[in-house]
Protein backbone atom coordinates (compact mmCIF):
# COMPACT_ATOMS: atom_id res chain seq x y z
CA UNK A 1 0.00 0.00 0.00
CA UNK A 2 1.89 3.14 -1.14
CA UNK A 3 1.94 5.97 1.28
CA UNK A 4 3.18 9.35 1.45
CA UNK A 5 6.56 9.96 1.52
CA UNK A 6 8.36 13.24 2.12
CA UNK A 7 8.57 14.31 -1.64
CA UNK A 8 4.69 14.52 -1.94
CA UNK A 9 3.88 16.00 1.57
CA UNK A 10 3.60 19.20 0.86
CA UNK A 11 2.02 18.98 -3.15
CA UNK A 12 -0.58 21.08 -1.10
CA UNK A 13 0.18 24.81 -1.22
CA UNK A 14 -1.25 25.19 1.81
CA UNK A 15 0.17 22.41 3.11
CA UNK A 16 3.36 24.21 2.28
CA UNK A 17 2.06 27.38 4.08
CA UNK A 18 1.37 25.65 6.78
CA UNK A 19 4.84 24.28 7.70
CA UNK A 20 6.38 27.54 7.19
CA UNK A 21 3.88 29.22 9.40
CA UNK A 22 4.65 26.29 11.62
CA UNK A 23 8.52 27.16 11.49
CA UNK A 24 8.15 30.74 11.85
CA UNK A 25 5.87 30.16 15.24
CA UNK A 26 7.74 27.51 16.60
CA UNK A 27 10.60 28.93 15.78
CA UNK A 28 9.93 32.12 18.09
CA UNK A 29 9.56 29.77 21.28
CA UNK A 30 12.76 30.38 23.20
CA UNK A 31 14.44 29.42 26.36
CA UNK A 32 16.81 28.90 28.62
CA UNK A 33 18.29 24.97 27.27
CA UNK A 34 21.17 24.64 29.91
CA UNK A 35 18.09 25.43 32.75
CA UNK A 36 15.37 22.90 31.34
CA UNK A 37 18.08 20.62 30.75
CA UNK A 38 19.09 20.38 34.24
CA UNK A 39 15.21 20.94 35.38
CA UNK A 40 14.81 17.51 33.69
CA UNK A 41 17.80 15.89 34.69
CA UNK A 42 16.33 16.70 38.18
CA UNK A 43 13.26 15.21 37.11
CA UNK A 44 14.94 12.16 36.47
CA UNK A 45 16.32 11.29 39.26
CA UNK A 46 13.29 11.96 41.19
CA UNK A 47 11.05 9.46 38.89
CA UNK A 48 14.36 7.03 39.40
CA UNK A 49 14.39 7.56 43.38
CA UNK A 50 10.40 7.11 43.16
CA UNK A 51 11.07 4.04 41.47
CA UNK A 52 12.91 2.21 43.37
CA UNK A 53 14.01 0.86 47.09
CA UNK A 54 16.06 4.07 47.13
CA UNK A 55 19.62 4.09 48.80
CA UNK A 56 18.00 6.33 51.65
CA UNK A 57 14.96 7.56 52.43
CA UNK A 58 13.07 10.57 51.49
CA UNK A 59 14.77 13.37 51.74
CA UNK A 60 17.96 12.03 52.14
CA UNK A 61 17.32 9.97 48.80
CA UNK A 62 17.05 12.92 47.08
CA UNK A 63 20.13 14.95 48.24
CA UNK A 64 22.16 11.84 48.18
CA UNK A 65 22.08 11.10 44.72
CA UNK A 66 25.01 13.01 43.71
CA UNK A 67 26.63 10.42 45.36
CA UNK A 68 24.74 7.02 44.70
CA UNK A 69 22.87 8.09 41.87
CA UNK A 70 26.11 6.60 40.20
CA UNK A 71 25.79 3.70 41.02
CA UNK A 72 22.85 2.16 42.58
CA UNK A 73 19.97 1.16 39.48
CA UNK A 74 17.16 -0.84 40.90
CA UNK A 75 15.31 -3.74 39.03
CA UNK A 76 12.81 -0.91 37.90
CA UNK A 77 15.03 0.77 35.97
CA UNK A 78 15.42 -2.00 33.64
CA UNK A 79 15.80 -0.98 30.10
CA UNK A 80 12.86 -2.74 28.88
CA UNK A 81 10.98 -1.25 31.60
CA UNK A 82 7.65 0.18 29.67
CA UNK A 83 5.15 1.73 32.16
CA UNK A 84 5.26 5.16 32.62
CA UNK A 85 7.26 6.63 35.64
CA UNK A 86 3.98 7.43 37.47
CA UNK A 87 2.98 3.60 37.85
CA UNK A 88 6.06 3.05 38.93
CA UNK A 89 6.29 5.65 42.32
CA UNK A 90 2.74 4.91 43.62
CA UNK A 91 2.43 1.28 44.16
CA UNK A 92 -1.18 1.62 46.02
CA UNK A 93 -2.64 -0.81 48.30
CA UNK A 94 -6.06 -1.97 47.54
CA UNK A 95 -6.85 -0.60 50.77
CA UNK A 96 -6.06 2.90 49.31
CA UNK A 97 -8.23 2.91 46.87
CA UNK A 98 -10.62 5.31 45.96
CA UNK A 99 -14.59 4.43 46.32
CA UNK A 100 -16.47 5.16 43.41
CA UNK A 101 -17.99 8.42 44.98
CA UNK A 102 -14.41 9.81 45.25
CA UNK A 103 -14.50 12.91 43.25
CA UNK A 104 -11.65 14.70 41.22
CA UNK A 105 -10.21 17.79 42.33
CA UNK A 106 -8.61 20.42 40.40
CA UNK A 107 -5.54 22.61 40.65
CA UNK A 108 -7.32 25.42 41.43
CA UNK A 109 -9.06 23.46 44.22
CA UNK A 110 -6.19 22.48 45.66
CA UNK A 111 -4.61 25.95 45.32
CA UNK A 112 -7.37 27.35 47.21
CA UNK A 113 -7.54 24.67 49.76
CA UNK A 114 -3.59 25.28 50.60
CA UNK A 115 -3.89 29.23 50.55
CA UNK A 116 -6.80 28.83 53.31
CA UNK A 117 -4.34 26.52 55.00
CA UNK A 118 -1.75 29.30 55.20
CA UNK A 119 -1.62 32.42 57.47
CA UNK A 120 -2.62 35.97 56.28
CA UNK A 121 -0.21 36.81 53.30
CA UNK A 122 -0.05 37.76 49.51
CA UNK A 123 0.24 34.99 46.71
CA UNK A 124 1.63 34.98 43.55
CA UNK A 125 2.94 32.71 40.76
CA UNK A 126 0.23 29.95 41.75
CA UNK A 127 0.30 26.95 39.68
CA UNK A 128 -1.25 23.24 40.28
CA UNK A 129 -2.34 20.22 38.99
CA UNK A 130 -5.70 18.14 40.07
CA UNK A 131 -6.29 14.65 40.46
CA UNK A 132 -7.41 14.32 36.74
CA UNK A 133 -3.48 14.57 35.39
CA UNK A 134 -1.47 12.30 34.49
CA UNK A 135 1.03 13.36 36.74
CA UNK A 136 0.90 13.73 40.65
CA UNK A 137 -1.12 16.45 41.91
CA UNK A 138 0.68 19.15 43.12
CA UNK A 139 0.61 22.46 43.82
CA UNK A 140 3.39 25.59 43.70
CA UNK A 141 3.36 29.24 45.00
CA UNK A 142 5.25 32.30 46.10
CA UNK A 143 3.99 33.54 49.35
CA UNK A 144 4.56 36.24 51.46
CA UNK A 145 3.47 36.76 54.77
CA UNK A 146 4.94 40.61 55.08
CA UNK A 147 8.82 39.65 55.48
CA UNK A 148 9.80 38.38 52.20
CA UNK A 149 8.82 35.96 49.30
CA UNK A 150 8.72 32.15 50.06
CA UNK A 151 8.72 29.91 47.12
CA UNK A 152 6.10 26.45 48.91
CA UNK A 153 5.77 23.36 47.24
CA UNK A 154 3.14 20.95 48.39
CA UNK A 155 2.76 17.63 46.49
CA UNK A 156 0.66 14.62 46.78
CA UNK A 157 1.00 10.76 46.09
CA UNK A 158 0.68 7.65 47.51
CA UNK A 159 2.85 4.80 48.74
CA UNK A 160 2.28 1.39 50.16
CA UNK A 161 1.66 1.11 53.78
CA UNK A 162 4.13 -0.35 55.58
CA UNK A 163 6.86 -0.63 52.75
CA UNK A 164 10.31 0.83 52.82
CA UNK A 165 9.59 2.89 50.85
CA UNK A 166 6.64 4.47 53.05
CA UNK A 167 9.24 4.20 56.03
CA UNK A 168 11.93 5.85 54.31
CA UNK A 169 10.22 8.52 53.15
CA UNK A 170 9.72 9.52 56.95
CA UNK A 171 12.31 8.28 58.11
CA UNK A 172 15.36 12.03 59.03
CA UNK A 173 18.25 11.61 56.56
CA UNK A 174 21.44 10.56 57.74
CA UNK A 175 23.68 13.58 58.57
CA UNK A 176 26.48 11.83 56.83
CA UNK A 177 24.62 12.28 53.54
CA UNK A 178 22.60 15.45 54.40
CA UNK A 179 23.60 17.91 57.21
CA UNK A 180 20.48 19.61 58.67
CA UNK A 181 19.70 21.55 61.69
CA UNK A 182 16.94 19.97 62.90
CA UNK A 183 14.74 16.80 61.96
CA UNK A 184 11.98 14.44 63.61
CA UNK A 185 9.75 11.83 62.94
CA UNK A 186 6.91 11.37 65.08
CA UNK A 187 3.84 8.77 65.18
CA UNK A 188 0.96 11.10 65.58
CA UNK A 189 -2.85 9.88 67.45
CA UNK A 190 -4.15 7.85 64.15
CA UNK A 191 -0.75 6.07 63.37
CA UNK A 192 0.20 8.53 60.63
CA UNK A 193 3.72 8.95 60.53
CA UNK A 194 5.53 12.72 60.37
CA UNK A 195 8.82 14.21 59.38
CA UNK A 196 9.17 17.35 60.22
CA UNK A 197 12.81 18.37 58.57
CA UNK A 198 15.02 21.30 58.73
CA UNK A 199 17.64 21.81 56.17
CA UNK A 200 19.03 23.09 53.00
CA UNK A 201 18.72 23.11 49.55
CA UNK A 202 22.35 22.65 49.10
CA UNK A 203 23.46 20.20 51.24
CA UNK A 204 27.00 21.42 50.66
CA UNK A 205 25.48 24.66 51.44
CA UNK A 206 27.03 26.61 48.79
CA UNK A 207 24.00 28.48 48.56
CA UNK A 208 22.05 29.18 52.17
CA UNK A 209 18.83 28.88 50.85
CA UNK A 210 16.70 27.08 53.66
CA UNK A 211 14.72 24.44 52.78
CA UNK A 212 11.87 23.07 55.69
CA UNK A 213 9.52 20.11 54.66
CA UNK A 214 6.71 18.27 56.60
CA UNK A 215 6.45 14.62 55.04
CA UNK A 216 3.08 12.72 56.56
CA UNK A 217 2.40 9.06 55.45
CA UNK A 218 -1.04 7.74 56.60
CA UNK A 219 -1.36 4.13 57.89
CA UNK A 220 -3.41 3.89 54.57
CA UNK A 221 -0.63 5.07 52.66
CA UNK A 222 -1.37 8.50 51.38
CA UNK A 223 1.58 10.98 50.96
CA UNK A 224 1.71 14.25 51.97
CA UNK A 225 4.72 16.47 51.15
CA UNK A 226 4.99 20.22 52.10
CA UNK A 227 8.14 22.18 51.38
CA UNK A 228 8.89 25.74 52.20
CA UNK A 229 12.33 27.62 51.44
CA UNK A 230 13.07 31.51 52.10
CA UNK A 231 13.71 32.51 48.83
CA UNK A 232 10.72 32.74 46.36
CA UNK A 233 12.53 29.94 44.43
CA UNK A 234 13.79 26.49 44.97
CA UNK A 235 16.81 27.27 43.55
CA UNK A 236 18.98 29.90 41.57
CA UNK A 237 16.74 32.73 43.66
CA UNK A 238 18.35 34.92 46.29
CA UNK A 239 17.59 34.69 49.98
CA UNK A 240 14.83 36.81 51.40
CA UNK A 241 14.23 36.22 54.49
CA UNK A 242 16.29 34.45 57.44
CA UNK A 243 14.09 31.45 57.53
CA UNK A 244 11.13 30.13 55.33
CA UNK A 245 8.03 31.65 56.77
CA UNK A 246 6.02 28.43 58.03
CA UNK A 247 7.99 26.87 61.94
CA UNK A 248 7.61 23.48 61.75
CA UNK A 249 4.24 23.41 63.74
CA UNK A 250 3.15 24.95 61.15
CA UNK A 251 4.24 22.89 58.81
CA UNK A 252 2.22 20.07 60.34
CA UNK A 253 -0.61 21.96 60.96
CA UNK A 254 -0.88 21.98 56.84
CA UNK A 255 0.00 18.60 56.43
CA UNK A 256 -2.34 17.12 58.91
CA UNK A 257 -5.44 19.05 56.98
CA UNK A 258 -8.06 16.65 56.20
CA UNK A 259 -8.51 17.62 52.61
CA UNK A 260 -5.48 16.48 51.52
CA UNK A 261 -6.48 13.07 52.35
CA UNK A 262 -9.75 13.15 50.00
CA UNK A 263 -6.99 14.69 47.11
CA UNK A 264 -5.09 11.72 47.24
CA UNK A 265 -7.84 9.29 47.70
CA UNK A 266 -9.20 10.94 44.28
CA UNK A 267 -6.15 9.81 42.32
CA UNK A 268 -7.02 7.38 39.61
CA UNK A 269 -5.27 3.98 40.54
CA UNK A 270 -2.01 3.33 38.35
CA UNK A 271 -1.98 0.15 36.78
CA UNK A 272 -0.73 -2.36 38.59
CA UNK A 273 2.36 -3.37 36.94
CA UNK A 274 1.54 -7.58 37.73
CA UNK A 275 -1.07 -8.78 40.11
CA UNK A 276 1.27 -9.90 42.61
CA UNK A 277 4.99 -8.76 42.06
CA UNK A 278 6.88 -11.53 43.76
CA UNK A 279 9.17 -10.18 46.30
CA UNK A 280 12.56 -10.93 45.47
CA UNK A 281 14.37 -11.77 48.22
CA UNK A 282 16.38 -8.87 50.54
CA UNK A 283 19.76 -8.19 52.15
CA UNK A 284 19.24 -6.90 55.73
CA UNK A 285 21.18 -3.38 56.00
CA UNK A 286 22.54 -4.74 59.60
CA UNK A 287 23.74 -7.80 58.15
CA UNK A 288 25.15 -5.96 55.35
CA UNK A 289 27.16 -3.32 57.17
CA UNK A 290 28.19 -6.55 59.55
CA UNK A 291 29.59 -8.52 56.50
CA UNK A 292 31.13 -5.08 55.04
CA UNK A 293 32.76 -4.82 58.54
CA UNK A 294 34.37 -7.83 58.46
CA UNK A 295 35.97 -8.26 55.64
CA UNK A 296 37.45 -4.50 55.54
CA UNK A 297 41.27 -4.79 56.09
CA UNK A 298 42.77 -4.63 59.36
CA UNK A 299 44.91 -1.51 59.15
CA UNK A 300 41.47 0.26 58.70
CA UNK A 301 39.44 1.21 61.71
CA UNK A 302 35.84 2.07 61.56
CA UNK A 303 34.89 4.97 62.85
CA UNK A 304 31.16 5.41 62.13
CA UNK A 305 28.41 3.21 60.46
CA UNK A 306 24.93 3.49 59.22
CA UNK A 307 22.59 2.78 56.38
CA UNK A 308 20.71 -0.12 58.19
CA UNK A 309 17.77 -0.29 55.88
CA UNK A 310 17.60 -2.54 52.93
CA UNK A 311 20.12 -3.95 50.96
CA UNK A 312 22.49 -0.87 51.79
CA UNK A 313 25.34 -0.20 54.17
CA UNK A 314 28.32 2.38 54.67
CA UNK A 315 31.37 2.40 57.21
CA UNK A 316 33.53 5.38 57.59
CA UNK A 317 36.99 4.23 57.98
CA UNK A 318 40.70 5.52 59.21
CA UNK A 319 43.44 4.43 58.32
CA UNK A 320 45.19 7.26 59.97
CA UNK A 321 45.65 9.45 56.99
CA UNK A 322 42.03 11.16 56.96
CA UNK A 323 38.50 9.59 56.78
CA UNK A 324 37.13 7.48 53.95
CA UNK A 325 33.44 6.45 53.20
CA UNK A 326 32.89 3.02 52.05
CA UNK A 327 29.02 2.11 50.62
CA UNK A 328 28.31 -1.05 49.95
CA UNK A 329 24.94 -2.39 48.15
CA UNK A 330 24.04 -5.65 47.93
CA UNK A 331 20.93 -6.55 45.36
CA UNK A 332 19.07 -9.03 43.70
CA UNK A 333 17.11 -9.44 40.39
CA UNK A 334 19.75 -6.84 38.37
CA UNK A 335 20.63 -9.49 35.59
CA UNK A 336 18.30 -7.35 32.95
CA UNK A 337 21.08 -4.39 33.66
CA UNK A 338 23.91 -6.25 33.31
CA UNK A 339 24.60 -4.89 29.88
CA UNK A 340 24.05 -1.49 30.61
CA UNK A 341 26.26 -2.07 34.00
CA UNK A 342 28.98 -4.49 33.03
CA UNK A 343 29.34 -3.87 29.28
CA UNK A 344 32.55 -2.59 29.44
CA UNK A 345 34.16 -5.03 32.01
CA UNK A 346 35.42 -8.54 32.60
CA UNK A 347 34.16 -11.86 33.00
CA UNK A 348 35.88 -13.99 35.56
CA UNK A 349 35.94 -17.84 34.68
CA UNK A 350 33.14 -18.39 37.30
CA UNK A 351 31.01 -15.88 35.38
CA UNK A 352 31.04 -13.42 37.35
CA UNK A 353 31.38 -10.03 35.97
CA UNK A 354 33.54 -7.33 37.08
CA UNK A 355 33.10 -3.65 36.15
CA UNK A 356 35.52 -1.12 38.27
CA UNK A 357 35.53 2.70 37.76
CA UNK A 358 37.64 5.60 39.10
CA UNK A 359 35.15 8.55 38.93
CA UNK A 360 34.30 12.06 40.10
CA UNK A 361 32.81 11.26 43.73
CA UNK A 362 30.60 14.30 43.55
CA UNK A 363 29.45 16.66 41.60
CA UNK A 364 29.25 19.27 44.05
CA UNK A 365 32.49 19.13 46.08
CA UNK A 366 35.80 19.69 43.86
CA UNK A 367 38.27 16.62 44.06
CA UNK A 368 36.03 13.93 45.51
CA UNK A 369 36.79 10.73 44.26
CA UNK A 370 34.81 7.62 44.07
CA UNK A 371 36.42 4.30 43.40
CA UNK A 372 33.96 1.63 42.32
CA UNK A 373 34.15 -2.21 42.13
CA UNK A 374 30.77 -3.86 40.97
CA UNK A 375 30.17 -7.55 40.45
CA UNK A 376 27.49 -9.39 39.15
CA UNK A 377 27.24 -13.23 40.20
CA UNK A 378 26.13 -15.49 37.49
CA UNK A 379 22.43 -17.07 38.18
CA UNK A 380 18.99 -16.42 37.34
CA UNK A 381 18.60 -14.41 40.92
CA UNK A 382 20.92 -11.15 39.83
CA UNK A 383 22.56 -11.04 42.66
CA UNK A 384 24.60 -7.81 42.80
CA UNK A 385 27.88 -6.84 45.30
CA UNK A 386 28.97 -3.49 44.57
CA UNK A 387 31.37 -1.65 46.66
CA UNK A 388 32.32 2.40 45.88
CA UNK A 389 35.07 4.16 48.39
CA UNK A 390 35.67 7.70 48.49
CA UNK A 391 38.00 10.50 49.35
CA UNK A 392 36.08 11.71 52.26
CA UNK A 393 34.38 10.98 55.09
CA UNK A 394 30.58 12.23 54.26
CA UNK A 395 28.92 12.68 51.17
CA UNK A 396 29.40 16.57 50.20
CA UNK A 397 32.01 16.76 52.62
CA UNK A 398 35.85 18.19 51.12
CA UNK A 399 38.12 15.36 50.68
CA UNK A 400 39.77 14.37 53.57
CA UNK A 401 42.87 12.82 51.35
CA UNK A 402 44.10 12.38 47.61
CA UNK A 403 43.07 8.72 47.26
CA UNK A 404 39.99 6.45 49.18
CA UNK A 405 41.59 4.30 52.36
CA UNK A 406 40.61 0.92 50.75
CA UNK A 407 42.84 0.23 47.23
CA UNK A 408 40.75 -1.15 44.27
CA UNK A 409 42.42 -4.83 44.73
CA UNK A 410 40.65 -4.19 48.38
CA UNK A 411 37.33 -3.08 47.18
CA UNK A 412 37.85 -6.22 44.50
CA UNK A 413 38.55 -8.73 47.53
CA UNK A 414 35.34 -7.52 49.40
CA UNK A 415 33.23 -7.23 46.61
CA UNK A 416 34.25 -11.02 45.37
CA UNK A 417 33.97 -12.57 48.81
CA UNK A 418 32.46 -15.36 48.69
CA UNK A 419 30.65 -14.64 52.53
CA UNK A 420 28.22 -12.54 50.34
CA UNK A 421 26.44 -15.45 48.87
CA UNK A 422 25.09 -16.40 52.17
CA UNK A 423 22.52 -13.57 51.36
CA UNK A 424 21.65 -15.14 47.49
CA UNK B 1 24.35 6.39 36.34
CA UNK B 2 27.67 6.18 35.32
CA UNK B 3 30.14 9.18 34.66
CA UNK B 4 30.48 8.69 30.81
CA UNK B 5 26.72 8.39 30.56
CA UNK B 6 25.95 10.76 32.85
CA UNK B 7 27.75 13.03 30.52
CA UNK B 8 26.20 11.85 27.51
CA UNK B 9 22.66 12.24 28.72
CA UNK B 10 23.67 15.88 29.83
CA UNK B 11 25.19 16.43 26.45
CA UNK B 12 22.21 14.93 24.99
CA UNK B 13 19.80 16.64 27.31
CA UNK B 14 21.07 20.61 26.66
CA UNK B 15 21.45 20.08 23.04
CA UNK B 16 17.35 18.83 22.17
CA UNK B 17 15.90 20.56 25.53
CA UNK B 18 15.13 23.99 23.11
CA UNK B 19 13.51 21.97 20.16
CA UNK B 20 12.18 20.10 22.56
CA UNK B 21 10.11 22.83 24.12
CA UNK B 22 9.60 24.76 20.93
CA UNK B 23 7.80 21.49 20.00
CA UNK B 24 5.97 21.38 23.19
CA UNK B 25 5.10 25.05 22.34
CA UNK B 26 3.08 24.13 19.22
CA UNK B 27 1.56 21.25 21.11
CA UNK B 28 0.14 23.00 23.92
CA UNK B 29 -0.67 25.95 21.16
CA UNK B 30 1.50 28.06 23.45
CA UNK B 31 1.37 27.34 26.83
CA UNK B 32 4.70 27.54 28.10
CA UNK B 33 4.45 26.32 31.68
CA UNK B 34 3.09 23.69 30.30
CA UNK B 35 5.27 23.10 27.33
CA UNK B 36 8.43 23.42 30.16
CA UNK B 37 6.58 21.11 32.39
CA UNK B 38 6.32 18.67 29.42
CA UNK B 39 9.50 18.75 28.10
CA UNK B 40 10.93 18.62 31.99
CA UNK B 41 9.03 15.33 32.52
CA UNK B 42 10.31 13.75 28.96
CA UNK B 43 13.83 14.76 29.55
CA UNK B 44 13.12 13.12 33.11
CA UNK B 45 11.91 9.71 31.56
CA UNK B 46 14.53 9.84 29.03
CA UNK B 47 17.11 9.89 32.33
CA UNK B 48 15.60 6.99 34.02
CA UNK B 49 15.75 4.93 30.28
CA UNK B 50 19.26 6.37 28.92
CA UNK B 51 21.06 3.15 28.83
CA UNK B 52 18.11 1.71 26.43
CA UNK B 53 17.59 5.66 24.29
CA UNK B 54 21.16 6.06 23.85
CA UNK B 55 21.32 2.85 22.03
CA UNK B 56 18.08 3.38 19.92
CA UNK B 57 18.90 4.11 16.81
CA UNK B 58 17.72 8.36 16.62
CA UNK B 59 17.66 9.06 20.44
CA UNK B 60 16.14 12.99 19.32
CA UNK B 61 13.47 11.14 17.58
CA UNK B 62 12.85 9.18 20.31
CA UNK B 63 12.81 12.15 22.70
CA UNK B 64 10.55 13.55 20.15
CA UNK B 65 8.00 10.14 20.85
CA UNK B 66 8.29 10.43 24.42
CA UNK B 67 7.72 14.20 24.52
CA UNK B 68 4.34 13.66 22.16
CA UNK B 69 2.89 10.95 24.01
CA UNK B 70 3.41 12.51 27.58
CA UNK B 71 1.31 15.22 25.96
CA UNK B 72 -1.31 12.85 24.97
CA UNK B 73 -1.46 11.57 28.00
CA UNK B 74 -1.67 14.34 30.32
CA UNK B 75 -4.64 16.24 27.70
CA UNK B 76 -6.22 12.44 28.15
CA UNK B 77 -6.47 13.20 31.59
CA UNK B 78 -6.83 16.94 31.52
CA UNK B 79 -10.23 16.74 29.18
CA UNK B 80 -11.76 14.07 31.84
CA UNK B 81 -12.23 17.09 34.07
CA UNK B 82 -9.89 20.26 33.76
CA UNK B 83 -11.41 23.42 32.42
CA UNK B 84 -10.30 23.77 28.87
CA UNK B 85 -8.94 27.24 28.01
CA UNK B 86 -8.55 29.31 25.28
CA UNK B 87 -6.56 31.92 26.95
CA UNK B 88 -3.09 32.27 26.32
CA UNK B 89 -1.80 33.84 29.40
CA UNK B 90 2.25 34.42 28.54
CA UNK B 91 1.63 35.79 24.78
CA UNK B 92 1.94 39.25 24.57
CA UNK B 93 -0.30 41.12 22.22
CA UNK B 94 -2.97 38.36 22.22
CA UNK B 95 -5.62 40.66 22.90
CA UNK B 96 -4.49 42.93 20.86
CA UNK B 97 -6.75 43.48 17.46
CA UNK B 98 -4.23 42.99 14.94
CA UNK B 99 -2.38 40.06 16.47
CA UNK B 100 0.53 38.37 14.60
CA UNK B 101 0.20 35.66 12.06
CA UNK B 102 1.82 33.61 15.36
CA UNK B 103 -1.01 34.41 17.60
CA UNK B 104 -3.49 33.41 15.03
CA UNK B 105 -1.71 30.14 14.10
CA UNK B 106 -1.61 29.42 17.76
CA UNK B 107 -5.20 30.19 18.28
CA UNK B 108 -5.99 28.11 15.66
CA UNK B 109 -3.99 25.06 16.78
CA UNK B 110 -5.71 25.58 20.09
CA UNK B 111 -8.95 24.83 18.33
CA UNK B 112 -8.06 21.58 17.22
CA UNK B 113 -8.08 17.98 19.31
CA UNK B 114 -4.93 17.12 20.91
CA UNK B 115 -4.14 14.25 18.42
CA UNK B 116 -4.94 15.97 15.81
CA UNK B 117 -2.58 18.93 16.93
CA UNK B 118 0.02 16.11 17.60
CA UNK B 119 -0.30 14.74 14.29
CA UNK B 120 0.01 18.44 12.37
CA UNK B 121 3.05 19.09 14.98
CA UNK B 122 4.49 15.59 13.57
CA UNK B 123 4.08 16.21 10.16
CA UNK B 124 4.36 19.93 9.51
CA UNK B 125 7.09 20.39 12.22
CA UNK B 126 8.62 17.43 12.78
CA UNK B 127 8.49 16.90 8.79
CA UNK B 128 7.45 13.27 9.53
CA UNK B 129 6.26 10.86 6.83
CA UNK B 130 2.57 9.55 7.71
CA UNK B 131 4.02 6.18 8.83
CA UNK B 132 6.20 7.39 11.40
CA UNK B 133 3.69 9.33 12.56
CA UNK B 134 1.48 5.97 12.95
CA UNK B 135 4.46 4.83 14.87
CA UNK B 136 4.84 8.00 17.62
CA UNK B 137 1.19 7.82 18.09
CA UNK B 138 0.36 4.15 17.80
CA UNK B 139 -2.40 4.20 15.65
CA UNK B 140 -2.38 2.93 12.24
CA UNK B 141 -0.99 5.29 9.44
CA UNK B 142 -5.02 5.11 7.65
CA UNK B 143 -5.96 6.92 11.07
CA UNK B 144 -2.98 9.38 10.92
CA UNK B 145 -4.47 9.99 7.10
CA UNK B 146 -7.91 10.41 8.27
CA UNK B 147 -6.95 13.07 11.38
CA UNK B 148 -4.43 14.89 8.70
CA UNK B 149 -7.12 15.88 6.55
CA UNK B 150 -9.47 16.47 8.80
CA UNK B 151 -6.92 19.04 10.99
CA UNK B 152 -5.73 20.46 7.64
CA UNK B 153 -9.31 21.10 6.49
CA UNK B 154 -10.31 22.70 9.70
CA UNK B 155 -7.24 24.86 9.32
CA UNK B 156 -7.94 26.01 6.20
CA UNK B 157 -11.25 27.08 7.63
CA UNK B 158 -9.42 29.11 10.21
CA UNK B 159 -7.04 30.62 9.39
CA UNK B 160 -7.94 30.69 5.44
CA UNK B 161 -5.90 33.13 3.51
CA UNK B 162 -3.97 34.75 6.90
CA UNK B 163 -0.83 32.20 5.61
CA UNK B 164 -0.78 34.09 2.40
CA UNK B 165 2.51 35.76 3.23
CA UNK B 166 4.14 32.13 3.90
CA UNK B 167 3.53 31.09 0.25
CA UNK B 168 6.27 29.90 -1.45
CA UNK B 169 8.06 32.44 -3.74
Amino acid sequence: MPEDQHGEQYDDAFEGRLAAALRATGGGFDTDRTALADAGRARGRRLRLRRRAAVLGGVAGIAAVGVGGALFVAPGDAPGSRLPAAAHSAAPAASASPGPAAREYTGDEILRALKELLPEGEFSQEEARGTEDELPPSARLVYDDGKGAAAIGLSLGRVEPGSQEARQVTRCPDEVFVPHDSCTTSRLPDGSVLMLFQGYEYPDRRVDTRWWAAELVTPEGRHVSLSEWNAPAEKDAAVSRPEPPLSPEQLKEVVTAGVWRAVVDAVPEPPMPSATPSAPPRASGESVGETLAGLLPEDVEVVGKGGQEGDYAYVVVDDGEGRSLVQINVQHGMADVADQLYGSGETLPDGTRVATRKGNGDDRVAGVVMWTVDTLRPGDDGFRVVISAFNNGAAHAEPTRDTPALTMEELRGIALSPEWDTMR
Amino acid sequence: MRQGRADEYAEFATARAGHLYRSACLLTAGDTHLAEDLVQETLGRLYVRWGRVSRAQNPAAYAQTVLTRTFLAHQRRRSSGERTTDAFPDLPGAADGDAPLRLTLLAALARLPAKDRAVVVLRYWEDRSVEQTADVLDVSSAAVRTRSVRALGRLRELLGGDLAEYARP
